[in-house]
């Protein structure tokens, strides 16, 4: 599936890269070899980004780069240098968390003397629920731009639709089916639907093509949820 | 509309439009950019205009031109932004120009920093620029809700002729929650034509329409400001707005909290009903103007009142106000961007539950 040992998330404004991104470097960690570093290059939020699951991570033995100090909490274009060194570490994973669209995936295309082709995958994560990208065409229109902007081109489709508490087994296939549809339209293979673990019996039980990824939704609001532990940040629940 | 996942600043921008706006003009500042960047892609698709302005004073001056039009316009900003705009708003409430404009609310003072806060609430409610005005003030404390005022706002504004603000923290503009746009869309009140507004003057029966906040003559200016006082009490008549949780029922604490930090309440409380403490919250969704007469009601079934904002203490002053001493206020506000947890606030309420909670 993801078996690159660079796996880059890219896909339109509020897709769920962050999200995918926390779930699979805390995964990576459980399997033989080294874990994966969680690099953090999302330069187009200000709020809810990867980097918010700081202390987690570190607690788990994930090492993040993103921004240090009082420049963690920036809305700047801050590309830390130690990017360059993890992607040119042979042996070292990596899951890598480009901003939403092509102004996020820009940084991915200045660190292509980096990023060899042979071992390094772009994928691009689709939610059919958010507004600027409800149709297959919206997301091979964003696809096409973001593979332009990385100077890279897209490896495969992660499904990703879901509307966060309210989503169901009906909108996640729903999204799914269009997520496939895109994929051919680009020229490459669903490669995974990412799902709530929640949900993650119901959608398997309808029978789905593509291995799924079980995430446990850890970027809340500060009021969402009232009996699990906050371990990070000002703003964020990571539990 | 099937329900779609929309960051707050891309429903607000979306309200906008389904609102029937078509004019924005505004200046990037984090973190409401994204209302700004949706309706850049989204006004040109409706045959909107939208301009980004050399600065928050050159935005909100538009805005005050373009009203004059009668067309519905719109902009929005973060604190030290509105902050540069307090003189075209005090104008636009002079010339009784209807204009919606958003603050998503960053920590101050100064620059501050870019999470969450509420910080302007007194220079929301209590005048920010100069002179005897009122602007209609809302708060929401979810994106749905969010949305839903953003489209109320722009008729309220063409009602009252009047500035109506609609404040959120950083919280309402940045996170992700389902939203489901009304495809038959109504005023919520039949809207007088505007006949003020300055379309050209035609040689006709119309009259010349001066849109204007200058009267030199003391005696008309004075009539001006009781004709504006005139409206402000028809909005305290009828605009208040506010939600109750669990005001039917006994308890001992009120608390009175506004926005996503009600929210933070609400998870608190739930945790506190579970232990048997009783607790009740009351809402305010309208600022300006304030629930007073509900929140002494509410107040009075309560031993004492717990206030909680993010801020060091500023919509307290109406609790205060409202509550005229009859109860004792607690206070618990964060600051910096900082959030209060549902911890922070399930010790408060238990220590003035025991007696231990401190006088405000």
């Amino acid at each position: 599936m993801l078996n690159r040992r660079i796996v880059i998330l890219a896909g339109h404004f509020g897709s769920g890269k962050s999200e995918l991104a926390l779930h699979l470097a805390l995964a990576g960690r459980a399997t033989n070899g080294r874990a994966p570093v969680l690099v953090d290059l999302d330069i187009v939020k200000p709020y809810f980004r990867s980097r918010d699951g700081k202390q987690l991570l570190e607690q788990q033995g994930v090492r993040l780069i993103a921004p240090a100090g009082e420049n963690l909490y920036a809305d700047l274009p801050i590309i830390v240098p130690q990017v360059r060194g993890v992607c040119s570490d042979p042996g070292q994973p990596v899951i890598m968390d480009a901003g939403g669209d092509e102004t996020g995936s820009r940084v991915i295309g200045s660190l292509s003397d980096v990023l060899q082709d042979a071992e390094t995958g772009m994928y691009l994560v689709v939610n059919f629920r958010r507004p600027l990208s409800a149709t297959v065409d919206a997301v091979v229109a964003s696809a096409n731009r973001i593979s332009a902007a990385a100077r890279r081109r897209i490896t495969g489709v992660i499904s990703n639709t879901h509307l966060m508490d309210e989503t169901t087994a009906e909108i996640v296939l729903e999204g799914h089916e269009l997520a496939g549809v895109a994929a051919r339209r680009l020229g490459v293979d669903l490669v995974a639907l990412a799902v709530e673990d929640t949900l993650a019996h119901a959608v398997r039980a309808r029978g789905v093509d593509v291995p799924l990824i079980a995430i446990n939704r850890r970027i809340r609001p500060q009021f969402d949820g009232p009996k699990k532990p906050r371990t990070t940040g000002p703003l964020f629940v990571v539990a | 509309m099937a329900k779609k996942l929309m960051k707050g600043a891309e429903a607000i921008g979306e309200a906008a439009i389904r609102a029937g706006c078509r004019l924005f003009f505004g200046y990037p500042i984090t973190p409401q950019n994204e209302i700004p960047e949706y309706l850049s892609h989204r006004l040109p698709q409706v045959g909107g205009t939208f301009v980004q302005a050399e600065s928050e004073v050159a935005a909100s001056n538009m805005l005050y031109g373009a009203a004059g039009t009668g067309e519905r316009v719109f902009t929005s900003s973060s604190s030290p932004g509105i902050s540069l705009m307090q003189e075209a708003i005090s104008y636009m409430a002079g010339s009784q120009l209807p204009v919606v404009i958003v603050n998503i609310m960053r920590a101050g003072p100064g620059l501050g920093g870019i999470l969450p806060a509420q910080g302007d609430y007194l220079q929301s409610t209590k005048g920010g620029g100069h002179g005897d005005y009122r602007l209609l003030v809302l708060a929401p404390n979810s994106v749905q809700e969010a949305a839903d005022l953003v489209i109320e706002a722009f008729d309220l504004a063409d009602y009252y002729r009047n500035p109506v603000l609609v404040v959120g923290d950083g919280l309402i503009g940045q996170m992700m929650e389902p939203v489901e746009f009304k495809d038959d869309y109504a005023p919520v009140r039949p809207l007088p034509p505007k006949t003020w507004a300055s379309t050209g003057h035609t040689g006709g029966e119309k009259p010349r329409s001066i849109i204007n906040s200058l009267f030199l003559d003391p005696e008309v200016l004075e009539k001006h400001n009781q004709a504006l006082q005139a409206k402000y009490a028809e909005m305290e008549k009828n605009e208040i707005r506010y939600e109750g949780y669990g005001l039917d029922g006994d308890y001992d604490v009120l608390i009175v909290a506004y926005g996503t930090v009600a929210r933070v309440c609400q998870t608190a409380m739930e945790e506190l009903e579970a232990d048997g403490v009783r607790v009740a919250m009351i809402r305010p969704i309208s600022l300006y103007p304030y629930p007073s007469q509900a929140v002494r009601e509410a107040a009075e079934k309560a031993s004492g009142v717990l206030v909680v904002e993010l801020s060091a203490g500023q919509m307290i002053e109406d609790v205060r106000l409202a509550l005229e001493g009859r109860r004792p206020i607690h206070f618990h506000g964060r600051t910096g961007g900082m959030l209060a947890t549902p911890e922070e606030i399930v010790d408060k309420v238990r220590r003035i539950v025991e007696g231990r909670g401190g006088k405000s």
